[in-house]
């Protein structure tokens, strides 16, 4: 791989090649706990996708200067300032998400896919693409959520953000919206994402074979 | 003439996989029959439904994934049946599909098909049942024996009611699910597994032998334990599917005392009145763990073992 | 009557009676065919090495070859007549190997023999020695050459010799019949070795589907000094070196020892009688008991001169009675294939077995549905499903681990797996694996 990938492959990068929830598994623990419904998912997916952004940005404008041995405790303290932000912000003028999310917002500061970034990725590269990495990233994150809230959400309760879709008849399967059926959708669905980017993956180096 | 050339042995006992899920099939037959006498027309459509949409999954299931097609084996037909006897005879039918499919796709073959899932398919799929469908899953109705069926009103478990004669739960004059209802129509299926060498004793024995101590020392009646709820045919039919139970003597004796003490836990102390389902799905868990470190003799190595 | 076993084993055909049945009541009859073909490589240890050449005449009883070293034996002429071929023919296995050919006479002039007279009266020192000479070799399955077994290293005691008449294998009733109508001569050799070795005890084992042999054997060892009949229940593999030793007296042969380890010696019945032949009369092991039987016309119980063809003596019972599927020497558990008719029996063929179209197809392998019952039935106590698993991932340290070489091949589990499961095939790989890796580690240390 070159040193400089384009913007577009960096921002592309978090979305499918390396999706933090499906390809990576990263930040399984509100990944499980949240996405009992889309909106949760939605919700959390942009608080996290916000402190990826202003903390990759953050750490990569100060990598010269952070010393080597303490530079996780600096990360930490940056993402801190960061989630603190999102935090008051949150439960200011969306207090019923607030509510639902709860202790994982001021667990964000410990999600393995902010401080994974900025190890990775912020502290290694410029503020421009550390930008489009959280971009790429945090939306990739926003994505999983969402899908899997959505799937959880229409299977347990019959409804995709609040909306009813399958009808009133529709007798809700109780387990999925509960913490068992969290690891099972997210296992079925982790499968289900890995077969189909294997496929896509399979044509493309089979086209390019045969270009070649 | 062509000879063959194969290494020995060169003569194989008759039973075959498909003949031990036969024998499981014709052990079941009274219980079935039983549970369709006991519960008229609606029983018989659960049962039919869970069977046929379990063979319908597998044959499906292996085309699309370009497996050869093993439905022959009867597991799957098997699977249906057990999961059919395990509802409610008055659950809607879609509840007995969805169980059908999800044991034979989500626990089954998704873990690798027959003999590489890690929990029993039917007893898994029960227990994604009761935890997402928990009223239709636990309303049962008196056993009308044809005579109103009309009348069939729900009740409450004989574990809720503690108060049912041990006649009838020996009979299957209670409310339950589909199979549990006749311990004796059970009894003459196990009898039938053993005497085809089908199943050894050591589960089921070990298994109802622990729900009696176990409950007795938690100080309840273990004549009512043994007798209400699933105890029975758990023991008979689900705990000793042989995927997920171990191998050895002393391994299955301690796999069906650990069911039984599970058992008598949950009922004497948890939330749920019955525990047949997660007894057995956590000692399914502890099967490969019973199986690998339980110590064996091994001809020649008596010695070394003790100097050990 | 107590009767004995060892721990677990299986009991395939119904006790046996499907593949014994036809021969069971059937004495033995002698056959000579009108030529022999005598394989040098029969026995464990080096082959024999030819001492005659083409053309030759030869008497009865001749040597024609000689041991190969001490973990060897001499070959003698098992007809009388000219030798009309020394040379290499396929064999068992994939290595050729060289045979000596002899076109029968007919007379059957035996050479000159030199007998020791009575087993009571004989000096002990003359009988390994008589052994040797006579070219006995274990006529039960393994043809270990005899006088090597009966020679301890230093140190080594042995209390009780264990006369192995189980004959646990199916179908073959060549031990049985010889039972019945050489009962004096198998005690006869008995006492040379008890003798030989100053051995007070002498155990005949016999498994109790065969009541007659039982009562024939009490009667013969009737007033022998230490010899008695020991009766065993019916179950494979009751006549395994180690679980005869266990059966019998309890004792457990350690993994990787011999059975003069635990102070006991087995011996065949059919070696017993040879050894005996070979004291009373000096003459040395030319001809078998052997059962042909399977699907030939008349099975029978055949005395065959050894290098007799498997076809010809397939064409003495009345030749194939259906199209055959696969032959095998030895019962069905360990029988070896042979590819054609053309290849001889030897000093260790007890049976000839020929299967049909039908039982000769091998089963196809179904998933493996973790039922325990080869768990059940290995006699050493193993978890062949779990040597299974790690046979098929190649991962042969796994499989030493869950101790593949205390395997003795016995075919027990895969017997009895209701899938039909290729056990006995893997864990002989998995043993032939071990043991290469072994030898030239072994080779390894030996350079450095």
């Amino acid at each position: 791989m070159s040193e400089k990938k384009s913007l577009g492959k960096t921002f592309f990068n978090g979305i499918i090649p390396e999706n933090p929830t499906f390809r990576l598994v990263l930040g399984t623990c509100p990944t499980l706990a949240v996405t009992t419904s889309a909106i949760n998912g939605l919700g959390m997916g942009a608080a996290a996708t916000f402190v990826l952004i202003c903390s990759n940005l953050v750490i990569s404008l100060l990598r010269k200067f952070i010393p080597d041995q303490v530079r996780i405790p600096a990360f930490i303290v940056v993402i801190c300032t960061f989630v603190t932000m999102v935090q008051l912000l949150m439960q200011a003028f969306i207090p019923s998400l607030y509510e639902a999310l709860g202790i994982f917002i001021p667990l964000i500061v410990v999600n393995c896919i902010i401080l994974a970034r900025a190890e990775a990725f912020a502290s290694k590269n410029g503020p421009i693409s550390s930008v489009f990495d959280g971009l790429g990233m945090g939306l990739g994150f926003t994505l999983g959520l969402v899908v899997l809230g959505s799937v959880r959400e229409l299977i347990g309760n019959g409804s995709i953000f609040g909306i009813n879709i399958l009808g009133a008849s529709y007798q809700p399967m109780l387990l999925i919206v509960l913490a068992s059926g969290g690891f099972l959708t997210y296992g079925l669905l982790l499968g289900l994402f890995n077969l189909v980017v294997k496929k896509l993956q399979n044509k493309k180096s089979g086209k390019e074979a045969q270009a070649a | 003439m062509n000879l063959r050339l194969s290494t020995a042995p060169h003569v194989h006992n008759p039973v075959t996989t498909q003949r031990l899920m036969l024998y499981v099939l014709i052990a079941l037959l009274p219980t079935a029959a039983f549970g369709v006498y006991a519960f008229g027309v609606p029983a018989l459509i659960i049962l039919l439904v869970s069977m046929a949409s379990a063979v319908l999954a597998e044959f499906l299931w292996q085309k699309i994934a370009r497996q050869p097609v093993r439905v022959g084996d009867l597991s799957a037909l098997l699977t249906g049946l057990i999961l059919g006897l395990n509802l409610p005879a008055n659950a809607p039918w879609w509840l007995a599909v969805i169980g059908s499919v999800f044991a034979v796709i989500i626990v089954k073959q998704l873990f690798g098909g027959l003999g590489d899932n890690f929990l029993n398919p039917a007893m898994a799929a029960r227990a994604v049942l009761l935890a997402s469908w928990p009223v239709h899953m636990t309303t049962y109705v008196a056993p009308t024996f044809f005579k109103a069926a009309v009348d069939a009103v729900a009740t409450a478990t004989p574990l809720v009611m503690k108060d049912a004669s041990l006649m009838s739960l020996f009979m299957g004059n209670i409310p339950g699910t589909i199979g549990e209802v006749s311990k004796i129509a059970i009894l003459v299926g196990f009898l039938f597994l053993l005497v085809t060498k089908t199943i050894s004793w050591h589960i089921p024995v070990s298994m109802v032998g622990g729900v009696f101590v176990f409950s007795w020392l938690f100080g309840a009646d273990p004549v009512m334990a043994i007798l209400s709820g699933g105890v029975l045919f758990g023991a008979v039919f689900m705990a000793t599917d042989y995927v997920t139970s171990p191998m050895t003597p002393w391994g299955r004796i301690i796999y069906g005392l650990g069911i039984g003490l599970i058992i008598s836990l949950i009922r004497q102390f948890g939330a749920y009145p019955e525990g047949v389902t997660y007894g057995i799905l956590l000692m399914n868990i502890a099967t490969p763990l019973i199986d690998r470190f339980l110590p064996r003799k091994i001809y020649g190595h008596q010695k070394e073992a003790k100097k050990a | 009557m107590f009767k004995k076993t060892f721990r677990r084993g299986i009991h395939p055909l119904h006790n046996q009676h499907e593949g014994k049945g036809p021969t069971r009541h059937l004495p033995i009859e002698d056959y000579v065919s009108d030529s022999v073909v005598i394989p040098m490589n029969t026995n464990i240890g080096a082959p024999s090495v030819p001492c005659v050449k083409k053309g030759d005449l030869v008497k009865m009883g001749q040597v024609i070859a000689t041991a190969g070293g001490f973990v060897g034996v001499p070959v003698h002429a098992s007809v009388s007549g000219e030798v009309t071929a020394v040379e290499p023919i396929p064999y068992l296995g994939s290595v050729p190997a060289m045979a000596i050919t002899i076109k029968n006479d007919f007379n059957d002039t035996w050479c000159d023999l030199s007998p020791l007279g009575s087993v009571e009266q004989v000096d002990p020192a003359k009988v390994i020695p008589a052994i040797q000479a006579a070219g006995i070799t274990g006529m039960g399955g393994a043809s270990f050459p005899t006088h090597v077994k009966l020679t301890f290293r230093e140190g080594a005691s042995c209390d009780t010799i264990v006369v192995n008449g189980a004959e646990c294998e199916t179908h073959l009733t060549a031990d049985h019949r010889l039972m019945l109508e050489n009962s004096t001569r198998i005690v006869d050799g008995l006492r040379a070795v008890m003798r030989a070795l100053k051995v007070g005890k002498g155990i005949i084992a016999i498994e109790d589907n065969k009541p007659d042999a039982i009562a024939a054997m009490q009667k013969a060892a009737q007033g022998r000094d230490g010899v008695s009949v020991q009766p065993l229940k019916t179950k494979y593999p009751q006549g395994g070196e180690k679980q005869l030793i266990e059966a019998v007296t309890g004792r457990q042969v350690p993994s990787g020892k011999l059975p003069i380890d635990v102070h006991v010696v087995v011996l065949n019945v059919g070696t017993c009688a040879a050894i005996a032949d070979a004291i009373i009369d000096g003459k040395p092991l030319i001809s078998r008991v052997t059962t042909v039987t399977g699907h030939v016309v008349n099975p029978k119980n055949l005395r065959l001169r050894i290098g007799t063809i498997a076809g010809d003596a397939i064409g003495y019972c009345g030749g194939f009675s259906q199209e055959p599927g696969k032959i095998f020497f030895g019962g069905a558990m360990t029988g070896i294939c042979i590819p054609n008719t053309q290849v001889p029996m030897a000093k260790s063929t007890n049976g000839i077995v020929v299967f049909n179209e039908k039982e000769g197809k091998s089963k196809d392998e179904s998933p493996c549905i973790r039922c325990g019952r080869c768990v059940a039935a290995c006699p050493i106590g193993l978890n062949p499903y779990q040597i299974k698993v790690a046979a098929d991932k190649s991962d042969f340290a796994a499989a030493e681990k869950l101790h593949v070489n205390d395997c003795m091949l016995c075919g027990s589990c895969a017997y009895a797996c209701p899938s039909r499961r290729w056990l006995t095939p893997s864990f002989k790989f998995a043993k032939d694996k071990l043991a290469a890796e072994a030898k030239a580690k072994a080779q390894g240390g030996a350079n450095k």
